[in-house]
């Protein structure tokens, strides 16, 4: 059994896009799901009954299920809904951002719920009104609180990605299995994908450490 | 220097002392916790450590039974020092029974389990036999009635005295309180005092780390007060509460509002 | 725009298989990964210091590698190393506890350190041994406070099942993807699939949070 590893630098220009497409989803699912994430919390955090479920309903049910299925249905159901055909690479990022702010949501709502509710009682006494409160009181501490747990979604996101290679966008698990089928170098290849996933993942999770160290509160 | 005419008189002074720690320094880091203290306790003596907060008087007491481990000098049990190996240390540690300030009852077992467990576990005592003994010793500290309570369901005061009969289980000879009361509320503090009284009363070697002057005035033999990690007074407590000899142990004491 | 969920009916022996393959490969991963897990964490907090780093390695390792990277070499790449090839079902397994003991291993560490250092204190005081101290009053706290913890480790076995379907075991995941293809009713399929997968999961985590309501108090030191 003889391996050759040349494959690999033969086809670093493929590798390396599809890298890059990681990242970039990456980057972009997480740019729309912070958003996203804060309107759904702010929805479960309303006096607004009818919000509130809507909130929650959606939170569970994508909290819920595998992402690959996800991926799969929005995939078939998107160009029913949507008059014209839209690419893999929009699919894949509608079914990223709608999952990831699910699990956005969660963790901004246990974030500002786990500021002491004297905390804000506190700044109303003073005279704040609950908007200013909020803002200049609750938000700054729960954003101690929640920037841990958005780095650690971060690098969970980023391994996700790996997912919409089933719907064929082009990024490094894609490409990767895309050239082993073509060279048939099966160890290379897929060794390959491993190590560059390792080489962009393991500095992630370190700085997610650090962030951990850096914020995480002490019970 | 001392103006009392006759030399205070120790409990059992004509017998060997159970403990003697010879010049104990102890270090954390840079910081000096016991800086060369010597001290010896006779056999059922009842010793309180006094003074301010991180003058090594918890410290003392955590190196008597090795939970910290001593930077120089000695530490003596029967004359025999403190052993180096854990096997050594765990047997010496049977013989002393502790009692810490946050409790520390294992929360996953009720009160009659944790008060037999280390006749159980390190004694390997027959389980009957064990759940025999811990019953009549939660008999003695009044509370029968909760043996098969989880700590959840205690008072504090109730969850210290479980505490304390989990620490006479093991029959030991010496008895160290570090600051039994100071979690407790007002209300229960008095409860544990007389559990620890009637001990007293009783003949055992106690150990006390407190900051209740009271219990130290009215039931302590010998009362010795730290500071900054060294002694700076022992005496009986008629000396060191109503004559003190030394400047800083009357400041300290007048701090606490105590006047004599 | 009309929906028929005939071929899900017509077929529902074979979700049905499926879906028996994806609760025998969520249940064995979510074991194997909590017990490869637990030696880990205990090599981890009291084995020899050169271990250490090794291990530390392997964690950070899981967390940049996504699971189907994992699934996928194992599967096919790693029989080219040693010769032998694994049923795809067993590839799963071990590749699934692979990725998921790293998770469980920090879990596991996380929750024998946050057991208060006073017990610690307290059973050493009696004179328990280190290996006593461990056996009957961390651990059992540990798991107590670890159960939430151990939920969230099987709703992620489960999901993990899914990505198996790449590598073609016949879970439930791979059984919609055939007769989605096989009957071009996609939509309905995956729906129902949809719904297939909500419920098993969503019992999991509930069932697991009222669990460890009734219980907490009993690690809560």
């Amino acid at each position: 059994m003889t391996f050759d590893w040349s494959v690999i630098w033969t086809h670093r220009q493929a590798l390396l896009e599809g890298a890059a497409l990681t990242v970039g989803l990456t980057v972009l699912t997480m740019l729309l799901a912070v958003p996203g994430g804060t309107m759904l919390a702010l929805m479960r955090l309303s006096s607004n009954k009818l919000l509130q479920s809507a909130s929650l309903g959606f939170v569970e049910f994508f909290r819920n299920l595998p992402l690959i299925l996800v991926i799969y249905w929005v995939f078939y159901v998107m160009p029913m809904a949507v008059e014209f055909q839209l690419s893999p690479l929009v699919t894949a990022l509608v079914a990223l951002v709608l999952n990831i702010s699910a699990y956005n949501a969660e963790t901004f709502r246990a974030g500002i719920n786990s500021i002491r509710k004297g905390q804000l009682e506190a700044a109303l006494a003073m005279g704040m009104s609950r908007r200013q409160a909020m803002f200049k009181v609750v938000i700054p501490q729960a954003g101690r609180r929640i920037l841990p747990v958005i780095a650690s979604t971060w690098v969970s996101l980023f391994k996700d990605t790996s997912l919409v290679s089933v719907i064929a966008v082009s990024e490094l698990a894609y490409s990767a299995m895309q050239i082993r089928a073509q060279t048939f170098r099966v160890l290379e290849m897929l060794t390959a994908m491993a190590v560059l996933y390792w080489l962009m993942g393991y500095p992630q999770a370190k700085l997610v450490d650090w962030i951990h160290r850096k914020y995480g509160v002490k019970e | 220097m001392n103006d009392i005419a006759r030399a205070p008189v120790r409990k059992n002074a004509d017998q060997p002392p159970v403990l003697v720690y010879e010049d104990v320094r102890k270090l954390y880091g840079d910081f000096v916790a016991l800086n060369g203290v010597s001290l010896q306790v006779h056999k059922g003596e009842v010793m309180c450590l006094i003074g301010p907060s991180g003058s090594g008087k918890s410290t003392l007491l955590r190196c008597t039974n090795a939970l910290e481990t001593i930077n120089g000098g000695r530490v003596l049990i029967d004359g025999v020092p403190l052993p180096v190996q854990e096997s050594a240390v765990r047997k010496v540690r049977q013989r002393m029974g502790m009692v810490f300030q946050s409790f520390e009852l294992f929360p996953h077992k009720s009160a009659l389990d944790n008060v037999a467990m280390g006749p159980i576990t390190v004694l390997g005592m027959r389980e009957a036999e064990a759940k025999a003994r811990a019953m009549a010793l939660l008999e003695k500290v009044g509370l029968s009635a909760k043996a098969g309570s989880f700590p959840a369901n205690l008072s504090g005061g109730q969850q210290q005295r479980v505490a304390i009969a989990r620490a006479l289980a093991m029959e030991p000879e010496v008895m160290l309180f570090d600051e039994p009361t100071s979690a407790l509320d007002p209300e229960t503090v008095g409860e544990v005092l007389s559990v620890m009284q009637k001990l007293a009363q009783e003949g055992m070697t106690m150990i006390v780390v407190t900051h209740e002057m009271g219990f130290a005035r009215r039931v302590a033999d010998w009362v010795v007060v730290f500071e900054s990690g060294a002694i700076i007074e022992q005496g009986p407590p008629a000396q060191i509460f109503e004559q003190p000899t030394v400047e800083r142990t009357r400041d300290f004491l007048g701090h606490l509002g105590w006047n004599g | 725009m009309e929906f028929d969920f005939s071929p899900i009916a017509d077929n529902w022996r074979f979700f049905a298989s499926g879906l028996g393959v994806t609760v025998a490969l969520s249940l064995i991963s979510a074991v194997t990964s909590i017990l490869a897990g637990l030696v880990i964490a205990l090599l981890r907090l009291y084995g020899p210091g050169w271990l250490r780093p090794v291990l530390v390695f392997y964690i950070d390792s899981m967390r940049a590698i996504p699971v189907l990277v994992v699934l996928v070499w194992m599967y096919f790449a790693f029989p080219l190393l040693v010769g032998f090839t694994f049923s795809p079902f067993w590839a799963a397994v071990i590749a699934l506890t692979l990725h998921i003991a790293a998770y469980a291993a920090e879990v596991i560490r996380a929750g024998i350190e946050s057991v208060r250092p006073g017990q610690t204190r307290a059973a050493l005081a009696l004179g328990m041994s280190r290996v006593q101290l461990l056996r009957k009053v961390l651990l059992p706290q540990a798991t107590i406070r670890m159960l939430p913890a151990f939920g969230s480790i099987l709703t992620i076995a489960i999901k993990d099942t899914a990505i198996a379907t790449v590598i073609a075991v016949p879970e439930l995941m791979h059984r919609a993807e055939t007769v989605a293809g096989q009957s071009y009713r996609p939509v309905e399929v995956f729906t129902a699939v949809m719904v297939a997968y909500f419920v098993i999961l969503f019992p999991v985590t509930r069932g697991i949070d009222r669990l460890y309501h009734r219980v907490a108090h009993l690690g809560r030191s």
